[in-house]
Order: structure tokens, then C-alpha cells, then sequence
């Protein structure tokens, strides 16, 4: 066969990124057919739910991560500032403000925190890991402090209401008094996350800001010479990655309804992880929200299965670890050739 | 030696430019002028500072010192936005091309068109970018690949593409065909003269005497970031170029051609 013989024929395969996605997505599906045959409990609405719940907060995060990976950075802070940005909700609620509001600060908190990872990865030229490892550890430390390391609680049942409450709940009062559930539900930060997918896909793909998240990552050269403002691109992608781990961190301390200052330790590495394993290069000018998605869930799935098998949470990790490895190395092997 | 300079004010004038990489001086009180219709070449050995020197009109580059004036007026460029607001456009040397982009990406980034709810006008786009690239070369497809995905002459093609879209007053293009084949290179050259022609600026950085003698009307020679010598094109033949690119000054019995003849 000759050589454009053979490239018309591969026209019809997927190539690049959507190849990755594509694997990644049967992956996905194989793990839960795995875990499915291995334990009856896994394929189960109720575990269903729970995978959903645990994917959330990751996958909040991933979403940030995806952009400023794209731009070329990283972010090591996020498992901290998600830490920070429940303290100062925690705070605000004791100090009388309602829920809302102290939510919203909360996230402003976050978004405040990744526009200072910005301002130092520009202006003051510090490589994005020192930066967002300092921020790693400076939000943990305020956080600590401002809580004297003793977790919130007693913040009433209104703060559990986004961690814990559903969609289409169907609840039945049973003769005996107690109530029954008939439909969990969707868990809203279910939906929060759908939302906040799609809403970064347009962004990354419909969007001025996402064309040149790309092309920072891309070429930073050639983007300042055709006019992109990469100080301000650069700001804007670790501001939305700071704002969405508050609001990941609003999710995570709402649905234990306390507010934990030492919650969220390594998360990044599992956002990292995750839009990685979703075919991001770390090297910029990769990446997709789409395939972060299925990334978070691919290590979802894999911790409430291992979980479930009795897997001991050290094996784990070890298991992730290869996961990730050899989502990258596929990815080389593909574009080697 | 001294032209004698059309009758129209100069578009752009670089007066006792300066530039140094801390001890190294890359550009050496340089002063060049442009007049609207005109294309200077701006020639000289690897490494003259000739890429310096119009990085720092294109906005990519700080001055050290010195002055830049556009129809007149002195003209901060600070950013390569600065100087596209004063219609200076560019081919890079180094083409500045996103590669993880399609051509029609790159052709509008940092300009990208719009719909009326602010969502990137792709369709637009692509074929604003098709009917660009197909009018400097017929051939072009792969309009939707990653430019990494394309060869040498077509990424330039895309470069000079995006140089000429926005409707330069002032083009400055270095080496613009480096990479590309005698047909390509031809039509490049049928560009330069219809922009010309429009009454478009251009500086023209170029290795290729041929191109030097059938497209400038002027050249400026610079040697060890100095300049050493800008003439009317009839008054210097190749050799007398030759000469000032390699050792810096004319041949000993120069007297300008353009008289003698
Ligand atoms: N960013 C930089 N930092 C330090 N030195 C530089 C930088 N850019 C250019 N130089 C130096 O300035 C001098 C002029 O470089 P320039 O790129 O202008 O040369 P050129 O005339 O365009 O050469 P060529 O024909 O090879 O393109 C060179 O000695 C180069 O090493
Ligand atoms: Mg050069």
C-alpha cells in the first residue's frame, strides 16, 4: 500500500488528543467492568453516587490544573488553598455571615491566592513550581494558623447543603415514621462539576482567553510577538485554577459539614494526575477539559474499587503511580512514531 | 553618500539607535529612515544586528537608546501590540508561529475574530485564512493541522500571510524566503512590488543579492551593528555590497555608479 494510500485509510482513526481521550475513555470503561465482575457492591447506583462525590472535588481541581498546565505551568497550591478557602468560609460563618456569602468569600479566596501565584510567575519571574509550592505552603500554613489547627464545626445544617444534598431526591415516609429513600438523587456537587466542565471546555475552546491559554503554552515567543498579553493570559489561568479550589474546597468541607484545616494534603498531585492521565503535556499547548474529566474519574474509579476489593490505601497509591507513568508513556510512544 | 530622499515626510525613522546585551553591542547608533512606496534592504554579515535592529521597530525588543518616529512622531513601542497599532507588521525571522495551532489560529492570534456573543468566529476564520494562504500559494491545504505538522516553506507561508492580512502601512520582513521554493519565492517577490505599489514601507532583511538588486530601492549595510553606508540601489553594484557586508567599507575607487553610467 502505498504511503497516501495508508493516510486516506487513517484518515477515519482518531488522531492526537482525541486517540488519548478515546483510550483513556475505554480504560475507564474496562476498570469498571473489572471491578464490576470482582465485586457486586461497585456497579450499584448508591456506589455510583459515591464515585460521583469523591470525583468532584478532584475533578474542581483538575479543571484549573488542565489550564495552567496547558499555559505550560503548574500548580502544587491547590490542595492548600482549597485547606484556606474553607478556613475563611469556616470563619466568616462563626463570625455571623450567612452561608452564601461566606461560600462566595470563600472562592474569592481561593481566586485571590491564584492571582498571587500569577503575579509571582510574571512579574517577579519565579519559575511556576517554586511559586505555587511557596503558595503550597503559605496557604496551609494560614490556614493552620488562623484555626490554631482545630477543625470548625457546629456550622449548621444549611453549610452540608451543597456537600450533601441532591438533585431529584425521591424520599418516602414510611408508616413506620422513618423515611425511606427511594432515588438518591444527583448530588449537586455532581452537578456543580458538569457545570464547571463545560463551562471551562468553552472557554479553553470557544473562547479568546482559551486560544491563548494554547498558544502560551505553545510558544510563549511567538504569542507575545503576535500581540497576546502573556503576563495577563498566564494571571487569568492560575486565578480560575485558585478560584476553582476554593470551590472545590466548598464542596469537600460542606459535605463534612466541618471545616478542616488540614484537609486536601497532596490533591494536587492527584489533579495533576488526572488531567495528565486526560493527555495534558506538561510541556504546554496540551490538553482538554474533557480528558481531565475522564482522568479524575479514571482515579475515582480506581480508589473506590481498590477500596472495595480491600486494596490497603498504600497499594493505592502504588497503583496510581504506575497508572500515571504509563499514561504518559503511551502518550510518548504515539507521538514518537 | 547620502540619498537624496523622495519627496513624501518619512513613515518611519530610527535615529541614533542603540542596543546592548550588557556588554555585548548588538546595535551601534544605527539611523535608517522609510519612505511610504519604498523598500530598503537592510543587509549584512551574521549576526550585524539587522534582526536587533527591526525587532526594535516590531515593538519585541527595548531600545538602549535612541528614537523611533512613525509619520513624524515619536513612537513608544513597547509592545509588539504598540507597533501593530502603528501598523508596523512583521515576519520574523524565527516565523513566531504557535505550534500546536492551526494556520488560521495563528494567522489571527491576538486578533481573533469574533461573533456577536464574543465566541471565536472559527468559520470566519478559516476562511479568511484559506483565501490568505491560497493567494500566496494554490496549493495550500492542511488549512486545519498543527503548523508543527507542516513543512519549512508553509509555515513561512503562513507567517507572511499574517504580516500582510491586517493591512501593514509598515512591513518589516526578515528573511521572508528562507525557506521557500523558486516559485514561492517568485510570488513573494510579486508581493513585495504590489505592496509597494500601495504605498506600503518595507524593510527587507535578505541574504539573497538577486532579491537585493530586483526589489530595493535602497539598501543599508550594517557591519559589527554599526551602519556602514546606505545608498540608492543604482548607485552600488554587487561587489561594492559585498564589500561594505564583509569589511565594512567600499572599494577604494567607489564613486556612485548611478553618475558614472
Ligand atoms: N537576546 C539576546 N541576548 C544576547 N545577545 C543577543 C540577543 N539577540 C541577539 N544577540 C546578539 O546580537 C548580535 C546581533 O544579532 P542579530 O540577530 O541582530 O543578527 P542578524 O544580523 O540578524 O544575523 P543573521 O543574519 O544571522 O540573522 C549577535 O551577536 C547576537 O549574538
Ligand atoms: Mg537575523
Amino acid at each position: 500500500m502505498s504511503d497516501t494510500e495508508l493516510k486516506a485509510k487513517l484518515r477515519f482513526l482518531p488522531t492526537g488528543s482525541a486517540l488519548h481521550k478515546l483510550s483513556a475513555l475505554i480504560t475507564l470503561l474496562l476498570l469498571i467492568l473489572a471491578f464490576s465482575i470482582m465485586s457486586s457492591a461497585f456497579f450499584s447506583v448508591n456506589n455510583g453516587l459515591t464515585v460521583l462525590l469523591q470525583t468532584s472535588v478532584i475533578g474542581l481541581l483538575a479543571i484549573g490544573m488542565t489550564m495552567v498546565i496547558i499555559t505550560g505551568g503548574i500548580d502544587l497550591s491547590v490542595g492548600s488553598v482549597l485547606a484556606l478557602s474553607g478556613v475563611v468560609t469556616g470563619l466568616l460563618m462563626k463570625a455571623g455571615l450567612p452561608v452564601m456569602p461566606a461560600m462566595a468569600l470563600g472562592v474569592v479566596t481561593g481566586g485571590v491566592c491564584g492571582f498571587l501565584n500569577g503575579l509571582v510567575i510574571t512579574k517577579m519571574r519565579i519559575t511556576p513550581f517554586v511559586a505555587t509550592l511557596g503558595m503550597m505552603m503559605i496557604a496551609r500554613g494560614v490556614a493552620l494558623q488562623l484555626t490554631g489547627a482545630a477543625p470548625i464545626s457546629r456550622l449548621g445544617e444549611t453549610f452540608g447543603w451543597l456537600g450533601n444534598g441532591a438533585l431529584f431526591r425521591v424520599v418516602e415516609m414510611q408508616a413506620n415514621g422513618f423515611p425511606k429513600v427511594i432515588f438518591p438523587g444527583i448530588p449537586y456537587p455532581a452537578i456543580l462539576l458538569l457545570i464547571m466542565a463545560l463551562f471551562g471546555a468553552y472557554l479553553l475552546q470557544r473562547r479568546q482567553i482559551g486560544r491563548h491559554i494554547f498558544s502560551v503554552g505553545s510558544n510563549e515567543e511567538a504569542a507575545r510577538l503576535s500581540g497576546v498579553n502573556v503576563d495577563r493570559t498566564k494571571i487569568w489561568a492560575y486565578t480560575a485554577s485558585g478560584a476553582l479550589a476554593g470551590l472545590s474546597g466548598m464542596v469537600l468541607m460542606s459535605r463534612l459539614v466541618t471545616v478542616q484545616p488540614n484537609e486536601g494534603v497532596m490533591y494536587e498531585l492527584d489533579a495533576i494526575a488526572a488531567s495528565v492521565i486526560g493527555g495534558a503535556s506538561l510541556m504546554g499547548g496540551v490538553g482538554s477539559v474533557s480528558g481531565s474529566m475522564i482522568g479524575a474519574f479514571i482515579i475515582g474509579v480506581l480508589r473506590n474499587g481498590l477500596n472495595m476489593a480491600g486494596t490497603s490505601a498504600f497499594i493505592q497509591q502504588v497503583i496510581i503511580g504506575v497508572v500515571v507513568i504509563g499514561a504518559v508513556y503511551l502518550d510518548q510512544i504515539r507521538n514518537r512514531k | 553618500m547620502f540619498d537624496t530622499a523622495p519627496t513624501h515626510a518619512p513613515l518611519v525613522q530610527m535615529c541614533d539607535i542603540h542596543k546592548n546585551f550588557g556588554g555585548v553591542v548588538a546595535v551601534d547608533d544605527v539611523s535608517v529612515d522609510l519612505y511610504p512606496g519604498e523598500v530598503v534592504g537592510v543587509l549584512g554579515h551574521n549576526g550585524a544586528g539587522k534582526s536587533c535592529l527591526m525587532r526594535m521597530l516590531s515593538g519585541a525588543m527595548s531600545l538602549s537608546s535612541g528614537e523611533i518616529l512613525v509619520n513624524g512622531e515619536k513612537a513608544d513601542l513597547k509592545t509588539p501590540q504598540d507597533a501593530k497599532t502603528f501598523g508596523i507588521e512583521t515576519i520574523y525571522q524565527t516565523l513566531a508561529l504557535a505550534d500546536h495551532l492551526d494556520a488560521a489560529a495563528n494567522l489571527f492570534l491576538g486578533r481573533e475574530l469574533k461573533t456577536r456573543f464574543g465566541n471565536l468566529d472559527e468559520t470566519r476564520m478559516h476562511a479568511e485564512a484559506k483565501a490568505a494562504l491560497v493567494q500566496l500559494n494554490p496549493n495550500f491545504k492542511n488549512l486545519k493541522d498543527p503548523v508543527s505538522r507542516l513543512s519549512g516553506g508553509q509555515r513561512q507561508v503562513i507567517a507572511i500571510a499574517r504580516a500582510i492580512y491586517f493591512q501593514a502601512k509598515v512591513l518589516i520582513m526578515d528573511e521572508p524566503t528562507a525557506a521557500l521554493g523558486p516559485s514561492e519565492t517568485a510570488m513573494v517577490a510579486d508581493l513585495t512590488l504590489r505592496l509597494k505599489k500601495d504605498g506600503i514601507g518595507i524593510f527587507l532583511i535578505s541574504h539573497d543579492m538577486h532579491d537585493v538588486f530586483d526589489l530595493c530601492d535602497r539598501v543599508m549595510v550594517m557591519n559589527k551593528g554599526r551602519n556602514v553606508g546606505t545608498f540608492k540601489i543604482e548607485d552600488v553594484n554587487k561587489d561594492d555590497i559585498l564589500s561594505l557586508i564583509i569589511k565594512g567599507t567600499l572599494p577604494d575607487d567607489w564613486t556612485p555608479r548611478g553618475e558614472t553610467s
